[in-house]
């Protein structure tokens, strides 16, 4: 189950705290957040564009977004790190669009051959979360049936959208947007306290 | 109770599946369910946690003396605010850098002042990397081999014709997770197809892959196109089954191999009568590449 109420109520105080902190200008808030995030976003970043120096790029203004506009976070519909990821997301993707159609391919190609979701290599939850709570996430991923995990990770990795997520699988737009809900409830139970 | 539509949409909002007037109109809930917000905040952290199933990879020090770099600058250029306000230090701060006041800066403060603070931080970091590699020194032995290896590989394909996109997938290469693949582009062999391509994924130790093809012209029903591994060990190419490409000229295959594959080298698809031939046609080859 998830951490419940209190827990969120506790984790929108923090980051509100946080966020003001940025926001008011005060370096070290800012500079504590991105020794303890930046590996997470970095890796998504290299995960989604398959290099390290567009990365690096991405990386450095998803933290000039945190510095500067940190006012369109808002803190009820997540945690600063889950944003910070979703905006990490949209730039890398961004680069991603404006590359040649074939290397989105190869891209594409790559999540469609890894649907074992049996990884062997440290995650970047491994830095961010420690060891044990990187395996618990893990784990619930690998036990995620690998339909709906392919559809999830092709949604957020390539950016694909549902309809073509259901073009790529050759399946109904209906199969993906249920196979993305129900892999989605799965893992929030999987999860549960660990998120 | 939220509805099995609302959902699809918030499951889909959370990874950020849903186009821009999907997101409006979802939005438009959201403003005004407290259940359906609490249910996206849940599943946002369940994105987070699929994000950081990314290899794990640690971002070089320059970037911070960078973005320290930037941020400075900016103020340095700032017209000083009415909300410009001193700011303490705080109690522990993971890397000692100075803390500094709002982003709007008094004008007289020296432009030049980020220049200790950014060799401050990125002395930090560096040392803190340093520290983290004198005790990781049989592994990154082992990273260097690696290294190694892919710019052996990197050189020899930078002599190709495409070498920008093989460049593209000796990167995808070195990001670990693809590294017991074996990935290849075909290209068209076709005048009339130039814009036809393929990318072959193969996993030996499982002896399957992923073959997604672009661009092909859709065949006569008395044809199909024929998938090929050339592995060294066989005298002829190794049959990798039949496929057909859909009006747009597109598919995605898995395949397997009818012989047990060695050292997959190259790929090729050719043209051959439905269901296949024991050898190939080589005057009929479409595609080809390693």
């Amino acid at each position: 189950m998830m951490a419940g109420a209190d827990g969120n109520v506790a984790e929108q105080n923090q980051d509100a705290a946080l966020i003001e902190r940025i926001r008011g200008g005060e370096r070290a808030a800012f500079v504590g957040f991105y020794d303890r995030y930046s590996p997470l976003l970095f890796s998504v970043a290299a995960r989604i564009l398959g290099e390290r120096k567009e990365a690096e790029d991405v990386l450095q203004e998803v933290m000039l977004v945190i510095w500067n506009k940190s006012g369109d976070y808002d803190p009820q519909l997540g945690t600063l790190s889950s944003w910070a990821v979703t905006v990490t997301r949209n730039k890398a993707l961004d680069r991603l669009r404006a590359r040649t159609r074939r290397l989105r391919l190869i891209e594409e190609a790559a999540i469609l051959a890894e649907d074992s979701g049996v990884t062997s290599y440290p995650s970047a939850n491994e830095i961010v979360h420690g060891r044990e709570r990187a395996e618990l996430l893990r784990d619930a991923m690998k036990e995620l049936p690998a339909e709906q995990r392919m559809a999830i990770e092709l949604a957020f990795f390539t950016g694909l959208s549902q309809s073509d997520i259901a073009t790529r699988l050759q399946q109904p737009l209906g199969t993906i947007k249920a196979r993305i809900r129900r892999g989605m409830l799965r893992l929030r139970e999987q999860l549960g306290g660990a998120l | 109770m939220i509805d099995e539509g609302l959902q699809e949409q918030a499951a889909a909002y959370a990874l950020g599946a849903l186009d821009a007037e999907e997101t409006n109109a979802f939005e438009v809930s959201l403003r005004v369910d407290p259940e359906l917000r609490a249910l996206v905040r849940e599943l946002r952290s369940v994105t987070e946690a699929l994000a950081g199933t990314a290899p794990a990879l640690e971002p070089p020090a320059a970037v911070m003396a960078r973005l320290l770099l930037e941020i400075d600058q900016r103020r340095a250029s700032a017209p000083k605010t009415a909300h410009d306000r001193p700011v303490s230090a705080p109690v522990s701060a993971p890397v000692s850098a100075p803390v500094s006041g709002p982003i709007g800066v008094p004008v007289s403060r020296p432009a030049n002042l980020w220049i200790p603070w950014a060799v401050a931080a990125a002395l930090a970091v560096l040392s803190v990397a340093f520290l983290w590699q004198s005790t990781n020194v049989r592994s990154q032995l082992a990273a260097q081999a690696n290294q190694i290896n892919e710019l052996t590989i990197s050189a020899e394909l930078a002599r190709s014709e495409n070498a920008d996109l093989r460049l593209a997938v000796v990167k995808l290469r070195e990001s670990n997770r693809l590294a017991k693949f074996r990935i290849a582009l075909l290209d068209s062999l076709l005048a009339a197809s130039p814009k036809a391509i393929a990318v072959s994924v193969w996993d030996n130790d499982r002896q399957n892959g992923v073959f997604i093809v672009r661009n092909l012209k859709p065949l006569p029903s008395d044809k199909d196109y024929q998938l090929w591994i050339i592995d060294p060990k066989y005298p002829s190419p190794v049959d990798a089954g039949v496929f057909q490409v859909d009006a747009k000229g597109n598919v995605r295959q898995d395949f397997r191999a009818k012989m047990p594959i060695q050292t997959a080298n190259q790929f090729a698809v050719t043209i051959e009568q439905k269901g296949g031939a024991a050898v190939p046609n080589t005057k009929a080859m479409v595609l080809a590449g390693s």
